[in-house]
């Protein structure tokens, strides 16, 4: 695609990021790439296609599209959409295994939530393993013989991101709340996209940073610079009045989903935040594949005896990975009352507390009686 | 008003699933899985593999008319409701496998008389139907029946247009509420025949958007 395409693109999938936008499932090649070189694996949605692509320019690979309805990695992980299956769907009908030798393939760690590696293998013979979190580390990780440093496996949330985030919600919201401007009056649409674009962004680049009732203080301050905006302007009462609602309005819906939209915060709901990570230290052997995956740093590794420890639980955001990777099931969720949420519940159905999935800890699943 | 462009919709939501579809086939769908299953139990004791079973709809005709089933999904919470549903099945005439499609090629080689797909096909890419049609052809066993049913374009231009027009709304809707496209599949007869079937049989439905197609594994 020509350059001046390929930035409309970007912007249109920027302003659109809450959706999905699918590409076509398969195999890509990178370069020139041959039986020895790495096969990376990602999910359909166009935008992390083009990226990785983009990330990988001057080296040679294949990369392999796996079905993930059209979702980025982590909420299609996280979702059900990008599971075992859609990566073993990948690998055996995209055709790469008839064009390399070996049969190693590198997953983003931020599909640790719903791909499970030792299935993926016993199921079609591939053996996967996490690489780094974003694909720009990608040629760094490659260069060293697959090695990942410690700087590759976090997720950040820099002004990058929350700028990005910050478009993606302000871009829907704003078209709707100009919309149903318009029914009511033509003046009212520019100042109501622009505050409602305006909180967006405020909301992606501060709201964490405020501290005590922070719904109340962001929304408050909100309608007191409509207002004094509105006065300024010279608007009659139901100006005044709209300039003082709708910023309190705008604000609840959009703080709506900030857990879910951001990877600093664990859990949208009371019911979602009374959920632990809990660790069975007795159960741990040190296999060490939480602390591989946890995109937040969660866990620290110590030897004699060799185990994990759950050095900063307070930074967990109850994504599940964890849990889901543990091959001694030594990792689970668990409230104070001492209910448990077990990690075959989390695995089969993708329970992650991310607020995708309503909890229902008192019913087990009916066990699996397949043999697949 | 009916297109299956909701279905994606409605698979987000197993639980909700049967009902909706009912609604936005406007009740046709029952008769499609029975249709379905008529074609595809030639008779008693016949060995059938049902790829993306959902909820069990089809399953459970398939058993009914005294077919061994093999009936497969990918997705845990769909098979959950199938089993459910089919939970008074007589003994050794149905097994459930948690699998994505592709898995098939695990299956015994000829070991099957029939492969039924009920709108299953749509939901993939053109590759991985391609090799799932290919494997399908192993799976049966000479003279064996393919049967499928699955959303298409219409052939004739005019009805394109008009299903194009009513699909939309539903497709945009669909999108917004669950984040969910299918597309219709161009020319699903000509993909069978790439995988070798002959095709015997087809008819269309809802304006020529849906398809019931028979193909045999020739002998
Ligand atoms: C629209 S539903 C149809 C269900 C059922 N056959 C019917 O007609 O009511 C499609 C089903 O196919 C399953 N499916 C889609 N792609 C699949 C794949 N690649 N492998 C296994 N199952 C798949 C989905 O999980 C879903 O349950
Ligand atoms: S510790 Fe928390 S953030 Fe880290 S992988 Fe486990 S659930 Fe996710």
């Amino acid at each position: 695609m020509s350059r001046a395409g390929d930035v409309a693109r970007d912007a249109l999938q920027a302003a659109l990021r809450l959706f999905p936008w699918p590409t076509e499932a398969g195999l890509r090649r990178v370069g020139s790439p041959g039986p020895e070189s790495p096969v990376l694996i990602t999910g359909n949605y166009d935008l992390t296609v083009r990226r990785l692509l983009r990330a990988l320019r001057g080296l040679d690979a294949w990369v392999v599209v796996a079905p993930s309805s059209g979702i980025n990695v982590w909420c299609a992980a996280a979702g059900g959409h990008l599971t075992t299956h859609q990566v073993v769907t990948a690998l055996k009908t995209s055709g790469i295994g008839s064009h390399v030798h070996h049969r190693r393939a590198i997953l983003p760690p931020l599909a640790a939530t719903g791909v499970l590696g030792r299935e993926v293998s016993r199921r079609c013979g591939w053996k996967v393993r996490f690489g780094p979190v974003y694909a720009h580390d990608l040629p760094r990780y490659l260069a060293a013989k697959a090695h990942k440093a410690d700087d590759m496996r976090r997720v950040r949330f820099g002004l990058r991101e929350r700028l990005e985030m910050g478009a993606a919600w302000a871009t829907p919201t704003a078209i709707v709340l100009g919309a149903l401007a318009a029914l009511f009056s033509s003046s009212w649409v520019l100042p109501v996209i622009g505050l409602t674009a305006a909180l967006a962004f405020g909301v992606f680049l501060l709201y964490d940073r405020i501290p005590g009732p922070r719904r109340a203080i962001f929304a408050g301050a909100a309608a007191a610079v409509a207002l004094v905006l509105a006065a300024l302007s010279g608007g009659g009462p139901a100006a005044l009045v709209t300039a003082a609602l709708g910023p309190v309005a705008v604000t609840a819906l959009l703080t709506f989903d900030y857990p879910g939209s951001t990877p600093i915060e664990g859990g949208s709901h009371f019911e979602e935040r009374r959920w632990q990570i809990t660790l069975d230290p007795d159960r741990c052997m040190g296999i060490f594949s939480c602390w591989e995956v946890c995109p937040e740093g969660v866990y620290e590794k110590r030897e004699n005896p060799r185990k994990v420890v759950l050095a900063h639980d307070e930074r967990c955001i109850r994504c599940g990975a964890c849990i889901v990777q543990c091959p001694e099931d030594a990792l689970f969720f668990s409230d104070e009352k001492g209910a448990r949420i077990e990690p075959q519940t989390i695995r089969r159905f993708k329970l992650t507390l991310m607020g995708q999935r309503t909890i229902d800890s008192g019913e087990a699943p009916a066990e699996a009686s397949d043999t697949a | 008003m009916s297109s299956l462009a909701l279905m994606r919709f409605l698979e987000a939501a197993p639980h909700r699933y049967d009902a909706g579809m009912r609604l936005i086939t406007l009740g046709r769908v029952t008769l499609l899985h029975r249709l379905l299953a008529e074609v595809s139990v030639p008779r008693p004791g016949a060995h059938v593999l049902e790829i993306g079973c959902g909820t069990g709809a089809v399953t459970e005709q398939l058993v009914a008319r005294g077919a061994v089933v093999t009936a497969l999904d990918q997705n845990p919470e769909m098979l959950e409701l199938a089993r459910k549903r089919l939970r008074e099945a007589p003994n050794g005439s149905l097994t459930f496998l948690e699998s994505t499609a592709a898995e098939i090629d695990g299956l015994p080689e000829a070991g099957f008389d029939v492969v039924v797909a009920s709108l299953c096909f749509s939901e993939m890419s053109e590759s991985e139907r391609a090799y799932v049609l290919k494997a399908a052809f192993q799976r049966l066993r000479p003279e064996g029946i393919l049967a499928v049913a699955d959303e298409v374009s219409p052939e004739r231009p005019w009805q394109r247009v008009l299903h194009a027009l009513l699909r939309l709304p539903q497709a945009g809707l669909a999108w917004l509420l669950a984040g969910r496209l299918t597309k219709p599949l161009r020319d699903l007869a000509e993909e069978v025949r790439a995988a070798g079937f002959e095709v015997r049989a087809e008819q269309r439905w809802l304006l020529g958007s849906l398809t019931v197609l028979q193909a045999e594994r020739p002998g």
